[in-house]
């Protein structure tokens, strides 16, 4: 990865980054946005991959978040840096699996042990923690088996 | 009965009465108020009253409850949406000086949040009861997130055929919605339905960006691979049953947002007035109270913004006494947690004109984020999210309303020839590109129909099950964004291949990401942060004037000035 790391945190007169701070952005697949061009469309350069936000660029505008006093949006852009690497099917089995009475308790923190260990998604496996422990206390676990 | 009336009076109606009887406002149903079931709209003696605890850096008891007996919309909106270290401060001042703080043009927007994201539920109920409609409306226009008031539309059709879709996209997409929306009668036409809107909307206008209301699971599909734009159906609810029976909770929909945003996708969440009763469980609150939940669970959850306004409930506070002050009161409460908002406006409410008027202008005038959200873009007997409030005959009376108020609703009129050359060049498109992709053909009779087309009568029918193979086939074959690219590139759209390339490419950049963000035409984002809202009294804020104001004075007739005998536009 080449993406250059700005030394001083982003501020609100950054933003647009693809208009203000273009030169701090990548594609996942190392490409600078200059890259993405039609051209490149045309000879199978580019593949979807090369249309998809990288992690580093959500920090960023995590960064902007904070910046315009929006902790929670910041939040909700970590999270999704993390989510990044888990490949959009398993993205939907876990937010199927956190619906109500979908999962039982060890289900949901081997959701969680599997987003901090495997992905390093330690914000987002502590929302599923919260979830287990709150679904807990209100019956929202997955129900035993009855005939 | 023991009517103190004499006899000789009731024999029959009068003239008059029989007049009144007649008149549409009469077919709309109206309920007396009946607190307990949660069926009054924001005054009711069962809301709790406003109170929090703080213990250890911990919201302990909110609203009268200790954190015991907190339900799950309690436990999220006390761990996540209200700030611990300024809450107890912030509830300590008195609701009618927040009240005032909201509409005094010498306190700011930011000075207004720094009060409001310390409030609890109950505490911004108690504010904003205190506000009357015009007040409501002076908070909205500070309080809006972004500067420049929007618009969105629906594109949608009856038989969901995708080439009408298409082309009354471009229209839209020319007259000024910022964002357009579609749905379907058949979900499984989606796919093909949700590229005709894409493929359209760029051609009327570039940067124009697109969604397909679908399940929560096929929506987030369908944004991942690059066929639509935005999201915005992830329905969220004031009570914890009706949220279970919505198959969700705070958690799961949390885990969507970030899911969203970890895709480059824009995304807000749902909710309104009335969905709790209608679905049975109101835990005999009142509907403001319930909603209030709801926006400082969005909030909470860290999504850019909300869809509010009652949404497809509107005829529940539409039928109470003070529902459609309620109604304004949501929208502001999004606004002022500093949440985007999407304001209704977007769903058949009324069979009076000048009702479904009235209902809009504690959004229009002051504007909002998106006035509609949902203006529908097609005829009403095409609207498949159950009609609009606004629909495309109403066009010329919405810019009239416009001018007359000197109001930026975010529509403009457009001459003919640039709308038929916008519908003929869309279904042009739409044909090569399906052509490109083996996808079921559309004929020559087809793009000249759809060019002069109002409804979906007026369109030749479609083979609905190769429309319906195809579709699947767009699934199996993981067709994506990209793709369409190609295929328009390689049919000779470049314009409109580029147009679609440059939306997708703002995914990479996440700029659509933060609050209220939506594309100009020079595809630039703009949002709450480089377009923030200055607004600080008369003179000030976003003013409908100069080029903008130029376009919005033309109207479909327009006397000339010079000339009486001509028409300008």
């Amino acid at each position: 990865m080449t993406q250059s790391t700005p030394t001083t945190p982003l501020g609100p007169s950054d933003y647009p980054l693809s208009v203000n701070r273009p030169e701090l952005l990548r594609t996942p697949t190392g490409k600078p946005l200059s890259d993405l061009t039609m051209d490149a469309v045309v000879s199978g350069e580019l593949t979807g991959d090369d249309l998809r936000i990288a992690p580093e660029t959500l920090q960023l505008q995590a960064q902007l978040a904070d910046a315009s006093d929006r902790p929670q949006l910041a939040s909700n852009f970590r999270r999704a840096a993390e989510m990044t690497a888990i490949p959009d099917a398993e993205v939907l089995e876990m937010y199927n699996a956190l619906r109500p009475r979908a999962s039982s308790k060890e289900q949901l923190l081997a959701i969680a042990e599997r987003l901090e260990g495997h992905y390093g998604a330690a914000e987002s496996g502590v929302v599923v923690r919260e979830a287990a422990e709150v679904y807990e206390r209100r019956n929202l676990l997955a129900r035993p088996e009855q005939d | 009965m023991t009517s103190t009336q004499p006899e000789a009076f009731r024999r029959r109606s009068s003239r008059r009465t029989e007049i009144l009887e007649d008149r549409p406002v009469n077919l709309d149903g109206f309920v007396e108020e009946w607190p307990e079931k949660g069926l009054v709209a924001m005054e009711s003696e069962f809301d709790p009253r406003p109170s929090v605890r703080v213990e250890d850096g911990r919201i302990v008891e909110l609203d009268g409850k200790g954190r015991g007996a907190f339900d799950f919309m309690d436990t999220f909106i006390a761990n996540h949406a209200i700030d611990v270290e300024t809450t107890e401060a912030s509830m300590a001042i008195p609701s009618d000086e927040i009240a005032r703080m909201l509409i005094d043009p010498n306190v700011s927007r930011r000075d207004v949040l720094a009060v409001s994201r310390g409030l609890t539920p109950a505490k911004i109920l108690d504010v904003v009861k205190l506000m009357n409609v015009v007040e409501i409306m002076q908070g909205m226009q500070k309080m809006r997130a972004r500067r420049t008031p929007a618009n969105q539309g629906h594109s949608t059709s009856a038989r969901d055929n995708p080439i009408q879709v298409a082309v009354d996209a471009a229209e839209g997409a020319l007259r000024g919605f910022a964002e357009l929306e579609t749905t379907l009668g058949v979900l499984r036409y989606a796919p093909l339905v949700a590229i005709a809107l894409q493929i359209g909307a760029q051609v009327g206008r570039g940067g124009v960006l697109t969604q397909c209301a679908l399940e929560e699971a096929t929506e987030l599909e369908l944004g991942m691979r690059g066929i639509t734009a935005y999201a915005e159906t992830i329905s969220i609810y004031g009570t914890e049953s009706v949220f279970v029976d919505g198959d969700d909770t705070p958690w799961s929909k949390a885990f969507l947002a970030s899911a969203y945003a970890s895709r480059g996708i824009k995304m807000r969440f749902t909710s309104g007035t009335g969905s709790e009763v209608q679905m049975g469980n109101a835990e005999g609150k009142s509907m403001l109270y319930l909603e209030i939940r709801c926006i400082l669970m969005a909030k909470g959850a860290g999504v850019q913004g909300l869809q509010n306004g009652s949404i497809s409930c509107i005829g529940v506070p539409g039928a109470m006494p003070g529902g459609i002050r309620a109604v304004a009161a949501e929208n502001l409460v999004a606004s002022m947690v500093d949440l985007e908002c999407a304001s209704g406006n977007d769903q058949s409410f009324s069979h009076s004109a000048m009702r479904r008027t009235a209902r809009a202008m504690p959004q229009l005038l002051p504007g909002t984020d998106f006035v509609c959200s949902g203006y529908s873009g097609v005829p009403n007997l095409d609207n498949m999210f159950a009609g609009s409030n606004f629909d495309t005959d109403d066009y010329d009376d919405w810019n009239t309303i416009q001018r007359d108020m000197q109001v930026d609703g975010g529509l403009r009129h457009v001459r003919e020839d640039e709308i038929l050359e916008a519908r003929d060049k869309a279904a042009r498109a739409l044909q090569a590109l399906f052509a490109h992709l083996d996808l079921p053909a559309v004929t020559d009779d087809e793009v000249e129909a759809a060019t002069y087309a109002n409804s979906s009568n007026d369109y030749p029918l479609r083979d609905v099950l190769a429309d319906l193979k195809g579709a699947q086939s767009v699934m199996d074959r993981g067709l994506t964004g990209l793709d369409l690219v190609k295929g328009l590139e390689a049919t000779g759209f470049h314009d409109v291949a580029e147009n679609l390339l440059t939306v997708l490419r703002q995914r990479v950049s996440g700029d659509l990401l933060q609050t209220s963000a939506i594309l100009t035409p020079d595809f630039v984002p703009l949002s709450a942060i480089n377009d923030a809202n200055d607004y600080a009294g008369p003179g000030t804020g976003y003013r409908l004037q100069g080029e903008r104001w130029e376009q919005l004075k033309k109207l479909r007739h327009v006397t000339s000035a010079t000339n009486p005998e001509t028409e300008v536009g």
